[in-house]
């Protein structure tokens, strides 16, 4: 759930903290492996006797599985800090992720991202303030699902809740909306892109610059294709990278209005509020690009992210309760998902002209 | 309204650069050959 990942640990020395982690890393590697062995072993099945049956990629089976466990038998919390894990893993996914990548590709179809995003970002961040409005939600919960749903999902929450002086209820109202919405995006991202007829990088850039979560955006991709989860991957680390120019943008405005502290060093805060995956994807992207690493090593860093994506995906479903999602009230939904389904027609417009004018 | 702001000048490291410490660990290893060809 939202709040394990957002938990505070006790007082307890780094030993004890690092053997509480075992369990619900234990209960990642199970479920994660599960679903390959599912995979593989339904295509086997399938192919040995004749049967035509549709491959469903691990993504899904892992997600699925994680699902089930959370909404049935529930996570008990011995299980908890270990499964919050899952982010970390995602994080060290994508630096290594980098290796497939050469440094060139990285800045044109960055490149390209970012020119997106910042169009996307301005109509979403105005929408969604004039849909806030509509609904007579609280100013600054508004603030948090704009933030959220145009930048990176619950990260951009947290990081911008102290910046702006939220109240712990708004910021878990919007966290409950945009992680409702990410399980959704989930299944419906892939079911659009097949019935669109998209190439797995105009998919892949789509699904990145609309669907919130860095985590829900890599398997969203990941379920189309493994080229379309690499470009998704991609275009969600060059929006995440902007999120300490908004989250700057908002503390002034709220300090502006003499509800929130003062920013001090404006620097500072940037590079507090940076996401230093981005620093670690690019330096191997790097490296990758001069020829630091041989081709069979460069095969090793690839499966290497996507084990640590494997582990990714199981904690996705894992931390999805959907009852404790539906107990936080419909307002916060509604302008999430209004703002959500805007943000996917204007990006799929956007990725369309783009497909169209620009050379992806 | 209590006020929750975190300091910009906050000294605890966050967990993205442990998981990039040991993605470049790992990456490093496997360029000294130091661990086995990973498989998927």
């Amino acid at each position: 759930m939202a709040t394990a990942a957002i938990a505070t640990p006790k007082a307890e020395s780094l030993g004890q903290r690092a053997i509480a982690l075992i369990p619900g890393m234990l209960l990642l590697v199970a479920v994660g492996y599960a679903g390959k062995i599912i995979e593989q072993s339904t295509a086997a099945y399938t192919k040995s006797h004749h049967i035509t049956f549709p491959n469903i990629e691990y993504v899904l089976w892992a997600i699925v599985i994680g699902l089930v466990i959370s909404n049935t038998l529930g996570i008990p919390r011995i299980f908890a800090p270990g499964v919050a894990t899952y982010e970390f893993w995602l994080k060290a996914g994508i630096v290594l992720l980098g290796s497939r990548f050469l440094l060139g590709d990285v800045l044109h179809l960055g490149g390209i991202s970012l020119l997106l995003v910042a169009f996307a970002l301005t109509l979403s961040l105005t929408f969604m303030h004039l849909l806030g409005r509509a609904f007579k939600l609280k100013p600054k919960l508004t603030s948090l699902l704009a933030v959220g749903s145009s930048i990176c999902g619950v990260s951009a929450i947290i990081a911008a809740k102290p910046s702006i002086d939220a109240d712990d209820e708004d910021a878990s109202y919007a966290i409950a909306a945009i992680l409702a919405l990410g399980a959704i995006s989930l299944f419906t991202f892939p079911l659009i892109g097949h019935a669109l007829h998209l190439s797995d990088k105009a998919y892949g850039l789509w699904t990145g610059l609309a669907v919130d979560n860095t985590a829900e955006a890599t398997a969203a991709g990941a379920l189309y294709s493994d080229a379309a989860g690499k470009v998704a991957v991609l275009a969600k680390t060059t929006r995440n990278a902007l999120i300490g120019f908004i989250v700057l943008g908002y503390a002034i405005y709220w300090s502006g209005r003499g509800q929130a502290g003062k920013v001090g060093n404006k620097a500072a805060f940037l590079w507090n509020k940076f996401p230093k995956f981005v620093l670690g994807f690019l330096l191997i992207s790097l490296l990758a690009t001069v020829g630091f690493f041989a081709k069979p090593q460069l095969s090793s860093l690839a499966n290497l992210s996507r084990w640590a994506f494997l582990l990714t995906f199981a904690g996705v479903g894992l931390r999805t309760n959907l009852r404790e999602l539906a107990l936080q009230g419909w307002k916060p939904f509604a302008v999430g998902a209004i703002g959500e389904v805007f943000i996917a027609l204007l990006t799929l417009g956007l990725v369309y002209g783009a497909d169209h004018y620009l050379t992806l | 309204m209590p006020n929750t702001q975190t300091p910009v000048t906050q000294r605890t490291l966050s967990p993205d650069i442990f998981a990039v410490a040991l993605a470049l660990l790992a990456a490093l290893l496997v360029r000294l050959n130091l661990i086995p060809p990973i498989k998927w």
